[in-house]
């Protein structure tokens, strides 16, 4: 019986394929005793192949998740007894036990609102950023004639390190909220907007051409051909971006800010307190990590359809 | 025995014996002095003009590498860091860096300045230290001017949390303030004595005594291992000293040119608001910073278990310039 229900129908000879189907029918009408033993030996070791199989998965998670703490947590204890034993100098590199310490002081005197302060200045750079790139992306995706003209600019643009930045957006928008936000928009605009044109121009024109065959509107190339093809490259690029902004974000608040995780950066640095400083540090790659993790999410999920390798 | 194998054993033997790796390289050469120079130092201009200190290690075959200080919170940095050799500061902002565990020692007072004040525009509002509530005020964290600013405050009843610090480095303060988008600003000569002189702005308060002297500070390791290379400096240094005494007009010119100020704002600065006269550290100095030290502890800019009694008389060296300053 096994044997039989191994072939697949399509493949087995009609006449062999009627005799299982009736045999099968007639098990279905008058089941044994034995079939019952069978099925439930059967269901038995699906579940537990289900079970070995979730295990593993969770398993071999889990031994991915203790791999990738092996360097950090190396790294961590090693930095500890250096500085204890007194190899390291604690002005230059305090032990993590003190950053830790240091990390609870913080907590009582406002770290929240630092941590605030920074996750919405990025949220608000990324926004505009990210809107203002995939609108100029997605024109110089479409028309060669706005490559043209746009693409060589924001190439040049692209060169200026963010710090360049700095004393022009102080002269220009003064030192409240306007340039930080605006730095943060400029750090995340130029990855999100390669990302968007490329991913446009780097359609498979024969798809393209089908869609025309077809003929789509428009609207209906653009959401059931262009957007889908472009979309990895786009999320790619969004998760630059948003990486990116962490990073202009630090730049940005040392415009005059009085809160924020790149206040308490430079706050640390101009008082000789290192260990405020690799606070806001780890705090920056937590955040940091954090982000790009649900980014990485999202772009899983926008992309469940895609039939890839990994 | 291969060389290799010989160095080894020596560097095993020694670590063994408790020597520190400081004590092993106290045989090398020197083959480069940092010091840095600041616009709130007019000694260290002169040097730097005059290249008296390339003159007296030329011989020596030691380089003089200059680094600029922006304020004291960079001097004290590049110190931390092993940027430089020898640094000015404020006293205070070196208190500061000494209790969070910034290995600097002060053998030497290089000034007596009345550099710092508040400051606010020609038609501002603001009067007196109890209208700075709630007000936007630039200051550079780390340096004098922003410690004047807290004990300033403190003097009206007001802490640093009654009003919004926004962190300037002193020539953007100024910048900030002229064109309104701070109310006031913890000021440094000579940014601040040619806003006085150039703009109009005007000083609501000020308070010699809170202006904690100009320290030259130096490494703890290079004054322990290089005691003879930073007497040479302070010889230096009082040389400059006894010329700028001499010459306060020509040493303003120096300042001016190398700060990019005109020469009524650096003659404002030399002249009238810089002493000379006492670069001996001694009570007075460290009696001054213990008066201002509690502004640390009160605004948790360094941590609650720190000895800042332990860290001043660590910080300030009353012994080791008096026999060259007897001398000069």
């Amino acid at each position: 019986m096994s044997s039989q229900l191994a072939v697949p129908s399509s493949a087995a000879p009609p006449e062999r394929r009627r005799d299982g189907v009736a045999r099968r029918a007639a098990q279905v009408d008058a089941p044994s005793i034995a079939d019952a033993a069978e099925l439930a030996r059967a269901a038995g070791a699906a579940r537990a192949s289900v079970a070995a199989a979730v295990r593993g998965a969770g398993g071999q998670r889990l031994r991915r998740f203790l791999l990738a703490l092996l360097l950090p947590v190396t790294a961590l204890l090693a930095i500890e007894f250096s500085v204890r034993g007194g190899l390291i100098p604690a002005n230059l590199l305090p032990a993590p036990s003190q950053i830790v310490d240091t990390l609870r002081d913080l907590g009582t005197e406002g770290l929240l609102g630092h941590i605030a302060a920074s996750t919405v200045r990025v949220a608000a750079g990324f926004a505009g950023g990210a809107l203002l790139a995939v609108l100029l992306g997605a024109t110089v995706g479409l028309s060669r004639h706005a490559e043209a003209i746009l693409d060589p600019t924001f190439q040049a643009l692209r060169a200026i390190p963010s710090l360049a930045w700095v004393p022009l957006l102080l002269l220009w928008l003064g030192i409240d909220e306007a340039p930080k936000i605006v730095l943060i928009a400029i750090g995340a605009f130029f990855p999100i907007y390669m990302g968007v044109a490329s991913g446009i121009r780097g359609v498979d024109r024969k798809l393209i051409e089908v869609a025309r065959l077809y003929r789509l509107s428009s609207f209906a190339l653009t959401k059931r051909v262009l957007l889908p093809a472009a979309l990895p490259a786009i999320l790619t690029g969004l998760r630059n971006g948003l990486s990116l902004a962490w990073m202009f974000m630090v730049a940005a608040e040392l415009i005059a800010a009085s809160k924020g995780l790149g206040y308490l950066l430079s706050d640390g640095r101009e008082t000789s307190r290192a260990d405020i400083v690799l606070a806001a540090i780890a705090l920056l790659a937590i955040l940091g990590k954090i982000s790009d993790t649900l980014m990485a999410v999202i772009e899983k999920r926008a992309l469940a359809w895609r039939d890839s390798y990994a | 025995m291969k060389r290799r194998t010989l160095l080894k054993l020596t560097a095993g033997s020694a670590a063994v014996a408790g020597f520190s790796p400081v004590s092993l390289v106290v045989a090398a050469p020197l083959k480069e002095l940092r010091l840095d120079y600041a616009y709130y130092s007019p000694a260290s201009l002169v040097l730097k003009r005059f290249g008296w200190l390339e003159d007296e290690f030329k011989p020596d075959g030691v380089q003089i590498r200059w680094v600029l200080s922006a304020g004291s919170n960079r001097a004290l940095e590049y110190l931390n860091a092993n940027s430089i050799d020898i640094g000015s500061s404020a006293g205070l902002a070196a208190l500061l860096a000494k209790a969070n565990g910034n290995p600097i020692k002060t053998p030497y007072i290089f000034s007596r300045p009345e550099w710092t004040a508040l400051v606010v525009r020609k038609d501002s509002p603001i009067r007196t230290l109890a209208d700075l509530k709630g007000k936007k005020i630039a200051a550079t964290k780390g340096t004098d001017p922003y410690l004047f600013l807290l004990r300033s405050l403190q003097t009206a009843g007001l802490k640093r949390s009654d009003i919004e610090h926004v962190s300037l480095q002193h020539a953007d303060g100024r910048a900030a303030l002229e064109q309104g988008k701070v109310d006031a600003w913890a000021g440094l000569d000579p940014h601040m004595a040619a806003s006085e002189l150039e703009s109009g702005s005007r000083l609501i308060y000020r308070n010699v005594a809170f202006n904690t002297y100009g320290f030259l500070n130096v490494r703890e390791d290079f004054l322990a291992t290089r005691p003879a290379e930073v007497a040479r400096v302070i010889k230096a240094y009082e040389k400059a000293r006894a010329w700028i005494r001499a010459n306060p007009s020509e040493a303003a010119k120096i300042l001016s040119e190398e700060a990019k100020v005109s020469l009524p704002v650096a003659l404002l600065q030399v002249k009238l608001r810089t002493d000379f006269s006492n670069p001996q550290p001694g009570s007075e100095h460290v009696k001054a910073l213990q008066v201002a030290a509690p502004i640390l502890k009160d605004e948790s800019l360094v941590k609650a278990d720190v000895d800042l009694g332990r860290a001043i008389s660590e910080l300030v060296d009353t012994r080791f310039a008096q026999p060259l300053i007897a001398r000069s």
